[in-house]
């Protein structure tokens, strides 16, 4: 028999509704019920309005949503037949400050959202260490800042460059808060060195580790979660950058792809009230985020892990985990090989010369984020935004689940609500 | 409070100040096991760093040194009133600012310290528990807790685009409630003390500012996301006055208000020399010339950034060569313009009305002496812009 379950609530901002069978869910509905209208908001002002616009959209990932405007906006200045080229220093700046976002989001979903699940499926108390999480999120911004002048809501990046002109003392700066971060992340987090990380070969290699990490790792075996939270074990990479590789991958099997395929379809919430619209490529469904990011490369460990784990609630954890030790070592490659001697922008035409479209396409924390801007004039006609969360977390019906509700069935309530929080749900950017 | 204040009247206030320090001492502490001593050394922080910080947040609310023990005395007692911070339509971009305050900062710390009785985004409940939380909170303090609203509220016939709990009550209707016995009502980022960026033409679903759904004095902290410095320190001024504190005409605290950006501007020599970035990238930029031809809202935007920076002190957006948008002003999305280029027609006198933001309904006037237009090109427009008399 099916009854009807209470909604659950999560962060006040979505809600799922649970069809459970037999103590199990046989199937959950997702709703976002807040509504802003950003998209609206933008029709009719300034193109370049929309670098300060966007990142409003969300609070943890805004400096995404600029990127993304800037990429739209460089695009329409392409197909309008003026191609803007960045030189090294202004791309890796750019990509540098991306990083450090997708760092400091990673570091608070890790102590302020996974551990105290975590204690709640367990049962057993864990240390709630919710400081820890703000102590590395905050050395991640203050290197964000440096750059971009403050985090959350910067907005240095335009057409052609970065506002910003830093000095060498900005970087050695922003080159001591990163060691700072990683001897953090190695001391407390890990208990381990990055390289050693980043070098293990099996999930096995885990275990002699004495650590947050370690602990949150035994709690998830113990909790049979590398057995469970099954999506669709097919991933998405839309957003160019230097830290992984744009392709979709059917379990390994990688091949490359173009995000104009991307398209939305309306949700299915037949009992509640839901703003989001469900994003798809090619009108399938896919998952997208740290664990897509992690298979596109070639980490013996993430191998050896899908092998065995498959893309679980356990592997989308760790995925998680190992792409913050990835980023942090990326990041501070790019900080060290930083030259100032280029130019922080080239000049390009007065926006009102332009007519055309564009599309902006970056990975923010949670995967894909897609901009597409039409301007008539430098002055916006329409702007569309897909977040990543409307690819992992849409409301669709039972035939044609999307990668959350499908890796929420056959699970006790209570283990599909952990399960639906290992996507790292976003709201206020799901319905924007 | 100028310095040609009398000594008395610091004097008197250094006494209100013990007795109000005193008073709340008697009421029951949060948490009865931890004292904020121990929770700053706990973090690694010496008593000198702490003093040192005390006496930061004492000249930030404009008080003499000689306070500065009796704001470490105030902290101490931080934990006698519960906080509730609710959040509406927004972005939660101030709670994140206020996360990011630190190393953990000192201002961090308190934060965690004191109660927050009620704030979805740090809180481990969810759902139906959450929900019963914040009755529960609003029940036990009613009539002493602080409130703390982030985001617009959408109202008019697109009130439910904005729900909350598992009831399904609207925004509107939980803030309204929270508001009406609240012991001091603060609308924090410009979200909810304006409508905020939701509220920008055409204003979608409708979302207003937090006083406009109570009749409750509502002290605004604007910016977006406001600093660090300006929570904690709204919060702090409260704790010791227990008092609203002294307003500008859009209920701003003044001592954090009273200034535009431009008047603290590391670029204001620049400025008043003529010197101005042409366009972004030229040689202007890189000798650190002024934005306003590239867009700058400093002159006509009141608030400490200038001084007081972001990430604890790291930069702010004129550092990093974008200029000030405007963001702790009504409306600033509509009425500032395009971002990256000047407001032709607003000329510096006329902000608000010609009043500016100083003008209070006792003192109008002498914030704005001087009445020359912001010309593009003119030299050495607009000195000194004296603080009005209290
Ligand atoms: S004021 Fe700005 S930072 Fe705060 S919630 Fe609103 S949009 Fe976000
Ligand atoms: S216009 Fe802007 S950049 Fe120039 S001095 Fe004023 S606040 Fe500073």
């Amino acid at each position: 028999m099916i009854t009807k379950e209470i909604i659950e609530k999560i962060e006040g901002e979505a809600s799922v509704e649970f069809e459970i069978k037999d103590n199990l869910v046989e199937f959950a509905t997702i709703s976002f019920p807040h509504f802003r209208g950003i998209e609206m908001i933008l029709n009719g002002k300034n193109a370049l309005d929309a670098l300060v616009i966007t990142p409003r959209v969300c609070g943890i990932c805004g400096h995404a949503h600029l990127m993304a405007s800037v990429r739209a906006i460089e695009d329409a200045y392409k197909n309008a037949g003026y191609e803007i080229k960045n030189n090294q220093k202004i791309e890796k700046i750019r990509e540098f400050t991306l990083i450090m976002e997708i760092i400091q989001n990673h570091f608070k979903w890790f102590y302020m959202t996974l551990i105290p699940e975590l204690e709640k499926l367990h049962s057993t108390s864990l240390v709630q260490t919710p400081l820890k999480g703000a102590f590395a999120a905050s050395l991640a911004a203050k290197a964000i800042a440096t750059f971009a002048g403050q985090w959350p809501h910067s907005s240095y990046m335009i057409p052609g460059g970065i506002t910003s002109d830093p000095t060498n003392i900005d970087i050695l700066q922003v080159q001591t808060y990163l060691q700072e971060l990683s001897l953090f992340f190695e001391n407390e987090t890990l208990g381990t060195s990055l390289e050693d990380f980043l070098s293990f070969e099996s999930c096995k290699e885990f275990r002699g580790l004495n650590s947050d990490f370690s602990y949150i790792e035994e709690k998830l075996i113990s909790l049979e979660m590398h057995e469970k939270g099954f999506a669709y074990d097919k991933f998405l990479i839309l957003g160019k950058h230097s830290f992984t590789s744009v392709s979709k991958l059917n379990k390994t099997h990688a091949v490359g792809i173009d995000a104009k395929f991307v398209n939305t379809v309306e949700a299915y919430s037949p009992n509640q009230i839901t703003y989001a619209k469900n994003a798809q490529y090619k009108k399938e469904y896919y998952e997208t985020g740290p664990l897509s990011r992690m298979m596109a490369l070639n980490f013996p460990i993430i191998k050896n892990m899908h092998r065995r784990f498959k893309d679980s609630a356990y592997s989308r954890v760790m995925a998680r985990i190992f792409e913050l030790a990835y980023l942090l070592k990326k990041a501070s490659s790019l900080a060290t090989t930083l030259t100032i001697a280029e130019s922080s922008y080239n000049s390009v035409v007065d926006i009102s010369k332009i007519t055309a479209s564009g599309l902006g396409v970056v990975e923010a924390p949670r995967g894909p984020l897609l901009h597409k801007i039409e301007i008539e004039k430098g002055i916006i006609e329409s702007y569309k935004i897909i977040t990543p969360t409307q690819f992992n977390i849409g409301s669709s019906s039972l035939k044609n689940p999307t990668p959350a509700q499908k890796a929420m069935q056959k699970l006790s309530k209570e283990e599909a609500l952990f399960v639906f929080r290992t996507f790292d749900v976003c709201s206020v950017c799901t319905t924007h | 409070m100028s310095t040609s204040m009398k000594e008395t009247s610091f004097d008197s206030l250094y006494k209100a100040f013990e007795e109000r320090i005193e008073q709340l001492k008697k009421l029951p502490k949060m948490k009865e096991d931890s004292s904020i001593e121990q929770v700053i050394n706990d973090n690694g922080f010496s008593r000198r760093e702490f003093m040192i910080w005390a006496g930061g947040v004492t000249a930030m609310l404009a008080l003499p040194s000689s306070f500065t023990p009796l704001m470490a005395e105030a902290v101490k007692v931080a934990d006698r009133l519960p906080i509730i911070w609710l959040h509406m339509a927004e972005c939660t971009g101030c709670t994140e600012s206020l996360l990011r305050s630190a190393n953990p900062s000192i201002d961090s710390l308190i934060f965690d310290y004191i109660s927050l009785e009620y704030q979805e985004t740090l809180m481990t409940a969810a759902g139906w528990q959450a929900e019963q939380n914040l009755e529960n909170a609003m029940k036990k303090y009613k009539g002493r807790y602080i409130l703390m609203v982030e985001g617009g509220i959408p109202s008019a016939d697109t009130e439910h685009y904005l729900t909350i709990g598992g009831h399904g009550k609207t925004g509107k209707a939980s803030a309204m409630e929270a508001a009406e016995h609240a012991a001091a009502v603060f609308a924090i980022g410009t979200c909810s003390a304006f409508g905020g960026v939701q509220a920008a033409a055409p204003n979608p679903s409708n979302a207003v500012a937090l006083s406009e759904v109570t009749h409750k004095t509502v002290i605004n902290v604007p910016g977006c996301p406001p600093s660090e410095k300006n929570i904690v320190g709204t919060l702090l001024h409260y704790l010791l006055y227990g008092t609203l504190p002294a307003l500008d005409v859009f209920n701003r605290p003044k001592w954090a208000y009273r200034l535009r950006i431009h008047d603290l501007c590391e670029r204001r020599g620049h400025f008043d020399a003529g010197e101005f970035v042409e366009q972004f990238g030229d040689a202007g930029a890189k000798d650190g010339y002024c934005l306003y031809k590239v867009g700058c809202k400093g002159p006509y935007t009141f608030n400490n950034c200038s001084k007081q920076k972001f990430n604890q002190g790291t930069s702010w957006p004129v550092q990093a060569g974008f200029g000030c948008i405007g963001c702790s002003e009504p409306d600033f999305w509509d009425t500032m313009g395009t971002v990256n280029e000047p407001i032709k027609d607003r000329l510096y006198n006329t902000t608000f009305g010609g009043l500016g933001a100083d003008a209070t309904a006792d003192k109008i006037g002498i914030g704005l002496l001087t009445a020359t237009a912001v010309g593009i090109a003119a030299h050495a427009v607009v000195s000194a812009i004296k603080p009005p008399k209290e």
